[in-house]
């Protein structure tokens, strides 16, 4: 009767010694002194010593961020005592939906929906200078 | 002055916001949080400065809405598409007036495109609408607001503008009139 289990083929030596090696990337930052203190600060208070798990957790803490924002949830703090605040920070509302705006029924005349219709269905017109500016931010 | 625009905040300092019209003033300090928070019918955005991160100091409020299909008069239908008109309306924009002539409203509508954008990208919208006030059409023009015809005798005039304009203008090169001025303050209602 044939064995149940089967050994696995033992894999050439050479594939055994070297692993894929993951190639890192460098990361580089230029900070002000206020930044490195605030970094150094950081890492003390949180008993770290490598710049690199330092990245890696802030990283982490980072994409956290973004994808709640994404979902449009909202970063909120809480005391002991039950209050609250909301964290406001710009990067992360970029990435906020927006799609939570709500719908409403706006009135309009016939006359006004001609006048609509007609301005949907021709080519757009071209941009103001002011608007370019204000889209240029 | 550091200004950031963000969303209308609970305890935000809207009690001496005055922009010189009595309906802008109210909705902001009566129903602006109400009409966001409880009854969702309107998202306000309001500019504060970092010295003073709860001071109003100019806002806006925007809010989704369609046309069906179907209530446009029948000759234009066959050019529109297959479906409602989504839109995006741009309900109210004011700056206080002790702070007008810095740039607020600039900033402020210029949050307002990006975010119509945004929403654009996201799930979809073909214009901005706003109602002006008549002495205000100047500035929205400027942006390239249109008016549209045939409002009712009210008082205020609905003013369009395209997303594929606003896209246009996202993806321009440097203009040779930029030293041209928008103009600071804008109000609608």
């Amino acid at each position: 009767m044939p064995s149940a289990t089967r050994k696995k083929p033992s894999a050439p030596a050479t594939q055994a010694r070297s692993k894929p090696k993951v190639r890192k990337t460098k990361f580089q930052a230029d900070l002000a002194p206020s930044e490195d203190q605030m970094v150094r600060h950081l890492k003390a208070e949180l008993e770290m010593t490598s710049n690199s798990d330092f990245l890696t957790d802030a990283l982490t803490l980072y994409r956290w961020a973004v994808a709640e924002r994404k979902r449009g949830h909202r970063i909120v703090s809480e005391s002991t005592t039950g209050e609250r605040k909301v964290l406001l920070f710009p990067r992360l509302e970029r990435v906020a939906p927006e799609v939570t705006l709500p719908h409403v029924d706006i009135r309009w005349t016939d006359k006004e929906l001609g006048s609509l219709a007609e301005l949907v269905s021709v080519q757009p017109a071209e941009p103001t200078e002011a608007l370019i500016r204000a889209m240029r931010r | 002055m550091a200004v950031t625009i963000r969303r209308l905040e609970e305890f935000d300092e809207v009690a001496g916001f005055d922009c010189g019209d009595e309906p802008l003033n109210s909705y902001l300090k009566r129903h602006a949080w109400t009409n966001q928070q409880k009854v969702s019918i309107g998202v306000t955005y309001v500019a504060v400065d970092e010295s003073a991160p709860h001071a109003v100091l100019g806002y806006f409020t925007l809010a989704t809405s369609s046309v069906p299909r179907e209530r446009f008069p029948k000759k234009f239908v066959r050019g529109l598409p297959p479906y409602d008109l989504p839109l995006i309306l741009l309900a109210r924009l004011a700056v206080d007036r002790r702070f007008s002539g810095r740039g607020l409203g600039h900033a402020l509508i210029s949050e307002a495109l990006t975010i119509t954008m945004r929403v654009a990208d996201e799930v979809g919208c073909r214009c901005i609408v706003t109602d002006a006030y008549p002495d205000k059409t100047g500035w929205y023009s400027r942006y390239g607001f249109i008016p549209i015809e045939g409002a009712a005798a009210s008082g205020a005039q609905k003013m369009f503008l395209d997303v594929r304009t606003i896209r246009r203008a996202l993806s321009s090169e440097s203009s040779p009139a930029e030293r041209e001025q928008a103009g600071e303050q804008g109000t609608s209602s």
